[in-house]
């Protein structure tokens, strides 16, 4: 090695001890409860824990709610995040303001002002009930919990990766004969698909995850979250570990697909 | 008439981009709008293709007004300075995108053909990002003709290339619009681009048409003094209006104001052009004739430029291919009486001709 590179080597290492140190401190503090957590279980533990009927009803119902919510918040949030954008119009940063508001609420203050919009005494709430589908303590009140606190990051994500994509190359769709729509179909989409998965993916992460809300609106049936928190009241931490290693193994799934993702090539940073 | 623009005006929030703006474009030609930059080339091309909607005045194709169709209703196919192809499909489905569109009952036979106009067919089904430069302007020219539209526009298409693959695809631009004869709008600010490959020239200037003519046209009898100075190299010395304010005179020559109300009150401009420029030690007999000394020698290899301060204080650029003269040298700068032409401090030109430029009919000449 020249005297001049070992210089410039010696420089940049001197240079990233800083950020090393106060990362590294972060990382080390993220990792303790992590493995002080996983060395209490114990592999039968698990797997007996999580075959009780009432955890298998907990895992069931989060199962089935989370993506629905997932769902819902993609088809709604995604058409929103690419009008946010690529449109400016009256009120915009009002909108925008609306879509953060859940992101800085407390979990649990959002649920509790969705109590108060379609609570069993509400107009909305008890027609709905009076119809046979109330809107909380039930599934559906899950769904609605996890809907307003989750769905924001599928809408920041995507509007993100909206906003990478060059407004030339929709142009481009639009004067070689293709429509809005067809255009957001062909183009837009597809070029900010990797970001839009990303955000799909976070806001699956967050609802099934969702505790607070999911408490206020739903508090039955239980979802694991909320199992998680009974059993915790009840049985302290070593009665919780099975449904949280249950909770942990899916959103480990959904950070390596969240990788995986991130290595598809997309055109975004290009 | 393939395009007409009439009175084309467009704001962006009451900042006018381009004022009243009308030209037109016949079946087959192709006109470019050369202008500097920020001067409205390229709203200009939106409100064509319809990707903005002008604040006032109207937009016709093919004698149909199009000023409120969306641009998918245009047939007017589209580059821009930076490449547009999707990068989530290969070469050969970046062109044949448009034709599903258009209807095209064989889009393979047509991809093919229009690769083949580029050159490009044996790389369709290569990704874009694995295309050089020149390469990709050339699937984006492929990409926008081959729906065959009515109009292509290209907007600064070569200005974000090398010089080289500039001149190579300036060529071959010229080759495809003789081949397929499509009715072409090219943008550019770089006027020898425009003056090499245009029939037609609009010169625009701060959102405005400053002149509409034949390239050659436009550079030997500029119309005003921005279109003097856009096209080539310039010199220009600010002189007095003499007499009643009816004439000017420079070294030697004396122009007749034709149109007294034309000159600004005491100032005009005179343009002249460095190639029509000599060096002299002597007085000679040509028209203008002005006396200086050399301020610097710059050698560009084919040619040389000599820039001289003349006594009246300005100082002008001479080329010349022979041995010029050292630094500090008293020189004469000469030229013939057609090279001259006279502006108004405001740039109008001040028309003491007839159409024919034959000075001397109405021009009063006296050598000094």
């Amino acid at each position: 090695m020249s005297y001049a590179s070992r210089l410039t080597a010696d420089r940049s290492a001197r240079e990233a001890l800083v950020p090393a140190v106060l990362g590294g401190l972060l990382v080390v503090y993220f990792l303790i409860p992590f493995v002080a957590f996983l060395s209490r279980t114990g592999t039968a533990n698990v797997i007996e824990g999580l075959s009780s009927p009432g955890a298998r009803d907990a895992i069931r119902n989060s199962l089935l709610t989370a993506p629905v919510s997932t769902a819902v918040a993609t088809v709604f949030g995604v058409p929103l995040a690419y009008v946010l954008a690529r449109r400016s119009f009256p009120g915009k940063r009002l909108v925008e303001a609306v879509v953060i508001l859940p992101l800085v609420l407390p979990p649990v203050v959002g649920g509790a002002m969705l109590l108060t919009a379609v609570g069993q005494f509400t107009p909305l709430g008890s027609t709905a009930a009076a119809l046979g589908v109330p809107l909380t303590n039930s599934l559906l009140g899950v769904v609605l919990a996890q809907v307003f606190v989750a769905a924001p990051f599928v809408i920041v994500t995507a509007r993100a990766g909206f906003g990478a994509v060059d407004e030339r190359l929709e142009q481009a769709s639009r004067s070689l004969g293709y429509g809005p729509l067809a255009t957001f179909w062909h183009v837009s989409l597809p070029m900010a698909r990797g970001a839009i998965v990303a955000g799909v993916v976070l806001t699956f992460a967050r609802a099934i995850g969702e505790f607070g809300a999911t408490m206020m609106v739903a508090y039955n049936p239980r979802t694991m979250p909320t199992r998680i928190w009974v059993e915790f009241i009840t049985g302290g931490i070593d009665e919780i570990i099975p449904l949280a290693v249950g909770l942990l193994g899916i959103t480990l799934a959904v950070v390596i697909s969240i990788q995986r993702i991130g290595r598809v090539p997309t055109v975004i940073g290009r | 008439m393939m395009l007409e623009l009439d009175s084309v005006t467009h704001r962006y929030d009451d900042q006018p981009a381009v004022e009243d703006i009308s030209f037109g474009v016949e079946a087959g030609e192709l006109v470019a709008v050369l202008g500097p930059s920020g001067c409205g080339k390229t709203t200009l091309v939106q409100a064509i293709a319809g990707h903005v909607r002008p604040s006032e005045g109207r937009v016709r194709l093919r004698g149909d007004d199009v000023t409120t169709d969306p641009p998918e209703a245009r047939d007017v196919g589209l580059v821009f300075q930076e490449p547009t192809l999707f990068p989530h499909m290969t070469v050969g489905e970046n062109v044949a995108y448009g034709l599903g569109p258009a209807g095209v009952t064989d889009p393979e036979r047509q991809v093919s053909e229009y690769l083949d106009l580029v050159a490009l067919d044996e790389r369709r089904s290569l990704r874009p990002d694995e295309l050089s430069g020149g390469q990709k302007r050339r699937v984006e020219l492929a990409r926008a003709l081959a729906p065959e539209p009515d109009l292509l526009l290209l907007d600064e298409p070569l200005s974000a290339l090398d010089r080289q693959l500039r001149e190579q695809l300036r060529d071959e631009i010229s080759r495809i619009h003789s081949e397929t004869g499509v009715t072409t709008l090219f943008v550019t600010h770089d006027q020898e681009e425009a003056m090499a490959l245009a029939d037609r020239l609009v010169v625009m200037n701060e959102g405005s048409v400053a002149a509409v003519g034949a390239p050659r046209a436009l550079y030997e009898r500029p119309p005003n003094l921005f279109v003097a100075e856009f096209l080539g190299r310039s010199n220009t010395i600010t002189v007095d209006v003499t007499g009643d304010r009816a004439a000017v005179e420079l070294g030697g020559t004396t122009r007749q104001l034709a149109d007294e109300s034309q000159a600004s009150p005491d100032r005009a401009v005179c343009h002249l052009r460095p190639r029509d420029l000599t060096l002299e030690s002597e007085s000679t007999a040509a028209a203008v004739s002005l006396s200086g000394h050399v301020r610097s020698v710059s050698d560009l290899g084919r040619r040389y430029e000599v820039t001289v301060e003349l006594a009246c204080g300005d100082e002008v650029v001479v080329e010349q291919r022979t041995e010029p003269p050292a630094v500090g040298d008293a020189v004469r700068v000469e030229a013939s009486a057609d090279a001259l032409s006279v502006f108004t401090k405001n740039g109008v030109r001040l028309t003491h001709e007839t159409a024919e430029p034959s000075l001397q009919s109405t021009a009063e000449l006296r050598v000094g």
